[in-house]
């Protein structure tokens, strides 16, 4: 589904080089839970964000169901985010001046909302458990709930991947917990490739593909049991 | 869009309500400025609308109050095709009325040869009066005057009653009331009474009112009128201050001063004197000279009269209102700048604290044109409530300033000014958010998220 051929990411700030991911290669397995796993700095969330083409690499390449990302100009970039790659963010990152069925609807504001599409995000807030919350601003939602407005938000496109950067990373156990099954169950259901970027390995299962990074390079990758 | 565009301007209230109270101020000072010149187009237009005769004066001279012709050119005008009646005119500016000097408004006295006034089908003053009467032939040799509503009001003057005008005491005969604070501000009786007072030269007025038989074109007649009095010598006028200057290696201030002395109360005898010997010599000089002309000299020769007619006036306006215009422009160009770089300020920090916010946005497909698009969104409804808000403030002075001021200005501000404002405060708010939004898309997505 994803490859990761040799992808270097050399960020540079003033002076300074810091060298994120360094020559890292590497398979993820379609329609399967994959975790990215690493002490902070490793380069997890770099990765991630590489293969959700909203950065690019130095150096390397990454293809998605056989296509290279390197050859997406920046229309073709912005369509790939839209149609094929759903985001989950650690600290939630809704829109504020939005309520929640609005955010779920939020990658199509540009293009128009159709009707289908908005009875669509009303479902998926329903499976999610935010049925009766559709109107709510994020700031009448508790941080588990705004992680599931991400997730719908992220759902509402029926994408073909969905990448998590430490989606529990600002909520208590119990609700962590009902976050990954809730991962869970989407992925299954809607056949989703889903990436978790994570330090909690709680929520991993045997079944699950794991890649661990140190200092921008593989230490351990476990292929699919 | 809009209406996320509408919820990101309201979650920020203050700052929105600070950056367009800027932009309605600059548009309100706009409407305002320009309604000057409206007000004067509006004044004029409806004045001249009334006139329905020409009027015939010194060349160069903006209006009659300053214009010298000589008397007997009536006589010569009266004798041309197309011309019904010729009233001669004497305008002079009143200086004291009850005591008091006359500033603002103006008045002025407006002497007219009652006996071809009354001949006219169409006077002006004549069918404005709403009490007591206008002049009549009793009238000739007597100080009774017909003045306006604004006159007697502001001296709180009844008809019946007497005023001190420049030192005359004079009876009210009429009150007259046009609408036109260019018109109602004249004080009118005969014409020989006003030579009287302000010592009018006894061979010359200051211009002749002509009404037209029907039978020639007004265009036709105006040029014929001016042919005629082609290759006379007649000085054009100029501010008396230059003309004497020019003449005289005396002192300038003091020939300034004297020469608006002059002006205001009327030529000396002397200079007159001066004036009409000139003019006699120039008349025979002329009339030699027009004998032995060829009639392409002849052609190629200006007038010795000015000859207007209502739209003549109307086009001169046009011309001083386009340059009144320009100027109103510089100066209301500055609030604009003002209000442009406020809204630029105002756009650029709501964008830079909503980075993480666009990042998110490009996350999920949103191109940058579409980011652009939700920022000039945002400062265009900025613009477009300005130019609202402001269309609306500039009318409530315009009215302020119409009621308070009634007899010395007024102002007006057309749908297509307002129109105008509003279209153009718009503008502003897109331009002024373009930068902004600019600046949103220099950033890649991660680099957005990053921040937060």
């Amino acid at each position: 589904m994803i490859e990761v051929h040799n992808v270097e990411k050399i960020h540079q700030t003033g002076e300074t080089e810091v060298r994120a991911l360094q020559g890292v290669s590497c398979n993820f397995p379609g329609q399967a839970f994959s975790f990215i796993l690493g002490p902070s700095g490793s380069g997890k969330s770099t990765l991630l964000y590489l293969m959700g083409a909203l950065d690019k690499p130095t150096s390397g390449e990454i293809f998605v169901q056989n296509r290279s990302l390197s050859t997406l100009n920046r229309s073709e970039r912005d369509t790939y985010r839209r149609e094929k790659v759903g985001f989950v963010f650690q600290n939630f990152n809704l829109l504020k001046n939005l309520n929640a069925l609005e955010n779920v609807l939020a990658p199509y504001l540009p293009l128009g909302v159709s009707a289908e599409q908005k009875k669509r995000a009303e479902e998926l807030l329903e499976q999610v458990g935010l049925g009766q919350r559709i109107t709510h601003r994020p700031s009448q939602l508790s941080g588990g709930e705004q992680q599931r407005v991400a997730i719908a938000r992220a759902l509402l496109k029926r994408p073909l991947l969905i990448l998590a950067d430490e989606p529990t990373g600002e909520l208590d156990t119990q609700t962590g917990e009902e976050i990954f099954q809730c991962l869970r169950e989407v992925s299954e259901q809607y056949k989703t490739t889903v990436i978790i970027v994570t330090h909690d390995e709680r929520y991993i299962r045997e079944t699950d593909f794991i890649l661990r990074l140190r200092d921008g390079k593989i230490a351990e990758e476990n292929a699919v049991k | 869009m809009f209406k996320f565009a509408i919820r990101n301007l309201l979650s920020r209230s203050l700052r929105s309500f600070l950056c367009l109270m800027g932009l309605t101020i600059a548009i309100a000072g706009m409407v305002g400025l320009f309604s000057i010149a409206g007000g004067l187009e509006k004044t004029v237009s409806q004045t001249f609308g009334k006139i329905s005769g020409i009027v015939a004066m010194q060349p160069g001279a903006p209006i009659p109050l300053f214009s010298r012709i000589p008397r007997s050119w009536g006589e010569e005008i009266g004798g041309i095709p197309g011309v019904a009646i010729v009233n001669a005119e004497i305008w002079s500016r009143v200086n004291m009325v009850e005591g008091k000097p006359v500033i603002s408004p103006p008045r002025f006295l407006f002497g007219t040869e009652i006996p071809t006034r009354l001949q006219l089908k169409h006077g002006i003053y004549r069918e404005a009066i709403y009490a007591g009467r206008f002049l009549s032939l009793d009238d000739q040799g007597l100080l009774n005057i017909v003045i306006s509503k604004q006159i007697a009001e502001q001296h709180q003057k009844q008809l019946g009653d007497t005023i001190d005008v420049n030192g005359q005491e004079m009876t009210i005969v009429g009150l007259y009331e046009t609408g036109s604070i260019l018109l109602d501000v004249a004080i009118i009786l005969d014409i020989e009474m006003v030579r009287t007072i302000t010592r009018f030269d006894s061979n010359s007025v200051s211009c002749f009112y002509l009404e037209q038989s029907g039978n020639v074109n007004n265009d036709e007649l105006v040029k014929n009128i001016k042919n005629h009095f082609k290759g006379r010598e007649l000085a054009s006028w100029q501010p008396s201050s230059l003309a004497l200057a020019s003449a005289s290696q005396s002192n300038i201030l003091k020939t300034l001063l004297n020469t608006i002395d002059q002006s205001l109360k009327g030529s000396s005898n002397e200079q007159l004197e001066k004036s009409n010997e000139k003019h006699l010599k120039n008349k025979n000089h002329a009339e030699l000279q027009a004998a032995t002309k060829s009639p392409k000299e002849i052609e190629e020769q200006s007038s010795a009269l000015d000859v207007r007619s209502a739209s003549d006036w109307g086009d001169r306006l046009e011309n001083f209102t386009a340059d009144l215009d320009i100027f109103l422009g510089l100066m209301t160009g500055i609030g604009v700048l003002i209000a442009i770089l406020s809204i630029i300020n105002t756009m650029l920090m709501s964008v830079i604290e909503r980075i993480v916010d666009f990042g998110i946005l490009k996350a999920n497909g949103w191109t940058n044109r579409d980011v652009m698009l939700l920022i000039t969104a945002e400062s265009s409804l900025l613009g477009f409530a300005g130019g609202i808000l402001g269309g609306q403030l500039g009318l409530l002075a315009i009215y302020i300033v119409n009621w308070k001021f009634a007899n010395q200005v007024h102002l007006y501000a057309s749908p297509g000014l307002l129109l105008f404002g509003v279209l153009f405060s718009t503008t502003l708010g897109i331009v002024g958010g373009l930068y902004p939004a600019w600046w949103t898309t220099r950033m890649t997505p991660i680099d957005a998220i990053r921040r937060g």
